[in-house]
């Protein structure tokens, strides 16, 4: 038998699909400039039938990738042509929850958002809240550890998952909890791009929803008196739930968009948000209010009641379409940096932006440091996507050089592999390499992603040669 | 670049991996005693910060680094550990990673890997290593130096560890006589408000909580902050036929039989049994010491991992 007459004989009617048309909505994830048609898709809805997919996928030394609801960016889901995508989106059950000891234990396909919504009669709400939060899966948000606009106070994804259930290539059920003991296997998954496991089911934290919360909006003229702010809000012992920061560039495409009355004369917009009870947010909020201006706000406005709230946030959660109606394509970036280098690194970006005569639109999570550049570009001019994604890589780079990394939450996935050879010296890729053979020696779960091959390290072609050594000597350059 | 610290422990390391033989480290020997016949790698003059940014949120330390001197550094910015780590009696921040040890704030703030960020460390070939960084958010590669944390000292030695620290926030105790299953409902009830906890523990018949920040007179008596640094570390007088057992488990589950206290919203319990009152249950006289209980899947995955950072077995496995 065939693998794919394998599947259909072990699953349902529905559960495989081999039809080349068919497959097309599984043919790439949220980095949708990348596309590939898989053999097949198995879409199980059980910890029995992931068993089975994955042993019959062994057996038959077929490759793996795990999909969730395939909004990842950085093409992690990004489908083989020799290989099955293994859908969860029928393992959508929210299977426990428990009010009291403030925990919901889940299958993977649950998608983020119905999780504060199941637990919102219990004043109770799921914290990490990506962008994509209506529609991305736990499982993948454990997958890729999410991070959300709320994640300064209150953590990514690995801060707030208690125990998950992983199966190997071999079927093994293995729990990973808090509790256990020796190295923490639980952290060690969150993040790693479905190259260790599937993960079947997850339990997570759930926190009692805030009374109430405030947002206080400033303009500045220039993106340092901004960062400087941020600083001074850090520096004064206050973690607001978000603090966002937008260029001009942005604000515009937002105001235009929106029309919430952000300020078109600024040159950066601040957006910072207090929760919690209601005499904390109210001592919160004043002393923002001051320290925003002390540091030269040219523009402030407190929301005063909850619409006016969700409406100034409105302008920033559609940052990525507004800007977007600029240009056919846009390309979002992902690196951090430390905040006292926003301002250089902006220049810099701006720089290469006429270097490379395409625009960028940058937005920014300025409590830790998470910057996201949108690279303006069309995918229809010959050329003009390679050009935006060596202009990317340049960014990076950039990153890595003010001490920063190449990627704050959206993943490695295919996207950045090259930029990964720029932050991992050889010994720790070796590293990498050899904990993925721990869990998965058959290499069959997602292969090529996340983690670039030494050779592909070679060929970069970019390294940085210190002190005229090549890195890896000891292999062959083509 | 690496320091002359690290050059000789690689050097070190090596050495002892070309002649087969096994290596501990050691910080200040707070929590286990070493044993006499394994060569010593003692930590303690790796020592101070190495870079601190208050309003970055992120402090670098030498992993030799006394906690106090540390708690102190951060204090003088207004800043703190949130995982509230225990002194053992000058522990240092490398032995306390290592063994993974968070306080009463956990519940509310997290445990100490949450807010580990980086590492570097030399691994059992005598290769220095570094993961992760000094960024509140990267998903860079294998999230290695979080998963370390617990390792206590079997796989890597850690030289250097970045972590995220958060504004020191003034903290009020209060206390209510009250049964210990009373209590333990009671706090996990209250957990579930917006009330700024940062502790709630049963101790010798008192249900206590801890709270920081703005909130609305409480209808409880309140006492001092002490009652935090006698449960963390807890370390109750036993005569030599007790055994005391730590147990990790949900926050509401029922009262353990002779239970001497309950941390961490119910999701600690010190308990004195003769055998494991419950999963999860570890016996404290021995914590430091080794043992197995994984089942087999996690078991081989510990141990492959184990290989991969120490393939010749330098150091000691605990």
């Amino acid at each position: 038998m065939t693998i794919i007459q394998e599947l259909k004989h072990a699953f349902p009617i529905g559960s495989v699909i081999s039809d080349t048309e068919q497959c097309t909505p599984y043919e790439c994830d949220g980095l949708s400039a990348y596309k590939e048609k898989p053999m097949a898709v198995v879409l199980p809805d059980s910890i029995d039938g992931v068993k089975t997919a994955l042993q019959i996928c062994k057996k038959h030394q077929v490759p793996v990738i795990t999909r969730g609801s395939g909004t990842g960016l950085a093409g992690g889901a990004l489908p083989l042509k020799d290989g099955i995508v293994l859908g969860l989106s029928k393992m959508n059950k929210i299977l426990k929850v428990d009010p009291l000891a403030r925990t919901a234990v889940l299958q993977p396909g649950v998608r983020n958002i119905s999780v504060s919504q199941a637990v919102e009669p219990y004043g109770l709400y799921y914290a990490p809240d990506p962008s994509s939060q209506v529609a991305c899966s736990i499982g993948g948000n454990v997958a890729e550890n999410s991070g959300g606009v709320h994640c300064l106070k209150y953590g990514l994804t690995v801060h707030n998952v208690l125990s998950i259930t992983v199966i190997d290539m071999d079927g093994h059920v293995s729990v990973m909890d808090e509790k256990d003991d020796g190295v923490d296997l639980l952290a060690l998954m969150n993040g790693s791009e479905g190259l260790l496991g599937v993960i079947v089911e997850v339990k997570v934290k759930l926190l009692p929803k805030p009374d109430t919360a405030q947002l206080v909006m400033a303009g500045f003229d220039s993106v340092t008196e901004c960062a400087d702010a941020v600083t001074s809000i850090l520096e004064k012992g206050i973690i607001p739930a978000g603090l966002e920061m937008m260029d001009r560039f942005s604000i515009k495409a937002a105001e235009e968009y929106a029309k919430v009355g952000y300020p078109l004369d600024a040159e950066a917009l601040l957006l910072c948000e207090v929760d919690g009870s209601f005499d904390q947010v109210k001592v919160d909020t004043q002393r923002i209010t001051d320290i925003l201006q002390k540091s030269g706000a040219t523009t402030l406005r407190v929301s005063q009641t909850e619409e006016e709230r969700i409406a100034l946030w409105q302008g920033r959660k559609n940052a990525f379409p507004a800007v977007g109606r600029f240009s056919p394509d846009y390309y979002c970036m992902d690196g951090t940096i430390p905040r006292k280098k926003l301002a250089f690194v902006l220049e810099q970006i701006d720089t290469l932006s006429r270097k490379y005569q395409l625009e960028v639109a940058n937005v920014f999570h300025a409590g830790d440091g998470n910057l996201h550049p949108l690279i303006l570009y069309d995918a229809n001019n010959p050329g003009e996507l390679q050009q935006t994604e060596k202009f990317g890589g340049e960014i990076l780079k950039l990153c890595l050089d003010v001490g920063g990394t190449i990627t704050g939450e959206h993943g490695v996935g295919i996207e950045k592999l090259d930029s990964m050879c720029h932050q991992f010296p050889e010994p720790e890729l070796k590293i990498f390499h050899a904990i993925k053979n721990v869990f998965d020696d058959s290499g069959l779960l997602n292969p090529g992603k996340a983690i670039p091959t030494l050779h592909r390290c070679a060929e970069v072609g970019q390294m940085h040669v210190h002190n005229n050594n090549l890195p890896f000597p000891e292999l062959e350059r083509f | 670049m690496t320091d002359v610290f690290t050059q000789q422990l690689s050097e070190q390391i090596k050495q002892a991996a070309s002649e087969r033989r096994t290596l501990q480290i050691a910080g200040s020997k707070s929590k286990v005693p070493l044993a006499l016949d394994i060569e010593e790698v003692s930590m303690l003059e790796n020592s101070g910060i190495v870079a601190y940014e208050p309003s970055e949120l992120v402090v670098t330390v030498k992993s030799g680094t006394k906690l106090t001197d540390l708690i102190t550094v951060l204090a003088e910015r207004d800043q703190m550990l949130a995982f509230e780590p225990p002194d053992y009696g000058n522990s240092t921040i490398g032995g306390t990673y290592a063994c993974a040890l968070t306080g009463p704030s956990r519940p509310f703030r997290g445990i100490l890997r949450d807010f580990v960020l980086g590492t570097k460390m030399v691994d059992g070939q005598g290769q220095p290593l570094t993961f992760g960084g000094q960024m509140i958010k990267n998903v860079a590669g294998y999230d290695v130096s979080r998963m370390m944390a617990g390792s206590k000292g079997s796989m890597a030695v850690i030289t250097e560890l970045s972590l995220k620290v958060v504004p020191l926030v003034e903290e009020v105790t209060y206390s209510l006589e009250m049964p210990e299953a009373e209590a333990i409902l009671f706090m996990n009830k209250m957990a579930g408000t917006t009330l700024p906890l940062s502790g709630c523990a049963y101790y010798e018949g008192k249900f206590f909580y801890r709270v920081f920040g703005e909130h609305q007179k409480q209808d409880a008596t309140p006492c001092d902050n002490s009652v935090w640094l006698t449960l963390n570390p807890f370390q109750p007088q036993l005569q030599d036929n007790q055994k005391l057992w730590r147990v990790d488990t949900e926050g509401p589950a029922p009262s353990i039989p002779n239970t001497l206290a309950v941390g961490m919203c119910g999701q600690r319990r010190w308990v004195l049994a003769d055998e494991a009152p419950a999963p999860y249950s570890t016996q404290w006289q021995s914590y430091f010491a080794p043992r197995d209980r994984d089942p087999a899947p996690v078991a081989k995955i510990k141990k492959g991992l184990k290989n991969v950072f120490d393939p010749h077995h330098v150091f000691t496995t605990l």
